[in-house]
């Protein structure tokens, strides 16, 4: 038993803080590459003069037909269903974790900073709502062609990844078995998330603002601060 | 690549007002390079007609096929299966694809949604600039590289006019002389002769359609004599 | 389809115009997610009956992609089906979406500049 507590022990200490250490330092990392690998995109001096509002508004629908087509071509007018659901899941996957109570009381307890919290009823449901999403993306890698037709084992791997960690602490919050040891297995898949982050493909959590904010480009959020590839 | 502009809203809505069943086509080309008439300009132009024509308290309706090149009829002919059936086209394509698709369907009205603006480079995302008119008599070889017919506002052939003030056109003072370019950059390059000899106007009276017969293919079409 | 049957494939070539934009294939395909958001943007998969072989993020993979993993490594036989999904299976109309921002046109691009060094380009007069 002895054994079983040094474990936990360094699981639950040490090992907590190379996992942030690692996800932290990793994405600095790849932050970093990703502006040494880009330069700022040379200015671009409009060759006419800027044009005025009234005449843009002249190529333009009416107010009234604008006000309802507000979503011209984006992709939560082309893929309304997937956009919604990719957007909450991320949501969710991002805040779950940082507004669990147990979390923020550990955090409390061993760095004396006091977070914001949800209610456990809340995060328990967020929680089986995040393994219904995994379940969902699972079956929709294996019986929509198109995303079939991409998929790799590798795929399959990374969501299995981000699913363990909310399944293991859903058992262990509820104690359905081998308390113990799930919550072990639960703080492993935690930090285990946490370090894969910069160094898979779950990298794309910083390029997604890297490359839809800095890179031009038709679906570019920002039309400032753009950079280019070197 | 060829640069297109969607036409004011309000003169794509009178041009298709006596038709309720409506095909708009998208070309995958340079239309679609330019933002102006892909896949997803098509969207959008049907759904804000829809919605026009929905609060007008009329019905029509609105299909969207892109197609590869509206200038090749092996690409043009994927519309047979729908073109036919429709009250009238709308085409999102340069001003060449759409009289392609007008020919290929003689008894259906073809209405253009886009103006064909020019053949011009991209500056960046949605911003071209006009570098070609396809006058057919290329001079930029000894202009410098600069075209005096497009960039020049009067398509001078022979140094600048009077009306140049600081480098800038007189027509519009945010656009450069095209003459000050092309003497700058022949200066640069120790070629200042080039545009010393006096050049012909251009040939501008025979303004019959041309046709392209590129380098290499003129056998397959001479005449036979 | 032209391909290099007799002279064989310059693999030193495509490794040196891989390298010079590795930062950018590295980047672009750790980042794919493989989630096929791309896939209703291309109106080639649209009007060819939805076929995944005309989803941009599968072209890109199967293309720059299987270069970059094979390091330029390809027999004449790959080089010609990278070849037929560069010039085939997409016009280059630069409009697929990417929820991640992968510039997809650029890497097929890409594909299609060393396809085209190599002797595999499409052929207009030939039917």
């Amino acid at each position: 038993m002895a054994v079983g507590e040094e474990m936990y022990g360094f699981v639950s200490g040490p090992l907590v803080l190379i996992a942030f250490v690692l996800f932290v330092l990793g994405l600095v990392i790849q932050i970093v590459r990703f502006f040494r690998m880009t330069r700022k995109k040379d200015p671009v001096a409009i060759p006419v003069s800027s044009p005025r509002q009234k005449d843009v508004d002249a190529l333009r629908p009416p107010e009234e037909v604008r006000k309802k087509v507000r979503l011209r071509g984006t992709v939560l007018r082309m893929e309304p269903f997937m956009a919604v659901v990719t957007t909450i899941f991320h949501l969710m996957l991002i805040l779950t974790p940082i507004l669990l109570l147990a979390h923020n009381l550990l955090l409390e307890m061993s760095w004396g900073l006091r977070f914001p919290s949800l209610g456990e009823g809340t995060t328990d449901i967020l929680t089986v709502a995040i393994m219904g999403f995994c379940v969902f993306f699972f079956l929709r890698r294996i019986f929509s062609a198109k995303v079939r037709a991409i998929s790799t084992p590798y795929d399959f791997l990374l969501l299995f990844l981000v699913f363990l960690p909310f399944a293991t602490g859903f058992v262990a919050y509820h104690q359905l078995f081998a308390y113990k040891i799930v919550l072990l297995a639960h703080v492993l898949a935690g930090e285990l998330m946490l370090i894969c982050i910069p160094f898979t493909k779950l990298v794309h959590m910083v390029f997604f603002f890297l490359y839809r904010f800095f890179l031009p480009g038709e679906y570019s959020f920002a039309p400032v601060g753009r950079r280019v590839w070197k | 690549m060829i640069k297109i502009k969607r036409k004011p809203f309000q003169e794509i809505v009178e041009a298709i007002q006596g038709y309720s069943n409506i095909l708009n086509v998208g070309c995958g080309g340079c239309a679609s390079v330019c933002l102006g008439g892909g896949q997803k300009e098509v969207k959008i132009l049907n759904e804000e007609l829809e919605e026009y024509f929905r609060q007008q308290g009329q019905d029509k309706r609105f299909v969207a096929y892109t197609v590869e090149r509206a200038c090749n009829m092996d690409y043009v002919q994927e519309l047979d299966k729908i073109a036919p059936q429709k009250a009238a086209v709308l085409v999102m394509a340069c001003a060449a694809g759409t009289q392609l698709i007008a020919e290929r369907y003689p008894d259906t009205p073809v209405f253009p949604a886009v103006n064909t603006v020019a053949i011009g480079i991209d500056r960046d995302i949605g911003l071209y600039e006009e570098r070609c008119r396809a006058c057919g008599e290329c001079v930029i070889g000894y202009t410098g590289g600069i075209c005096p017919v497009t960039r020049c506002a009067k398509g001078l052939f022979n140094g600048p006019c009077g009306g140049a003030n600081q480098g800038m056109c007189e027509v519009d003072s945010s656009i450069p002389c095209a003459w000050q370019e092309i003497f700058e950059r022949l200066k640069r390059q120790n070629r200042l002769q080039d545009i010393m000899k006096i050049r012909p106007a251009m040939q501008w009276r025979n303004q019959t359609q041309r046709t392209v017969i590129q380098i290499g293919y003129e056998e397959r079409y001479m005449q036979q004599e | 389809m032209s391909a290099t049957q007799d002279t064989g494939i310059d693999t030193a070539e495509i490794k040196r115009v891989l390298s010079q934009h590795k930062a950018q294939i590295k980047f672009c395909l750790a980042v794919c997610a493989h989630c096929s958001m791309c896939a209703h943007s291309c109106f080639l998969y649209e009007t060819r009956g939805q076929d995944p072989i005309y989803m941009p993020s599968h072209k890109m993979i199967n293309s720059i992609g299987y270069l970059w993993k094979k390091r330029g490594k390809v027999t004449p036989r790959e080089l010609r089906g990278i070849g037929d999904i560069v010039w085939k299976r997409c016009v280059l109309c630069m409009r697929c979406y990417c929820p991640l921002g992968v510039d997809i046109p650029f890497m097929i691009g890409l594909a299609r500049r060393i396809c085209r060094e190599q002797g595999v380009y499409r052929e207009y007069d030939r039917p």
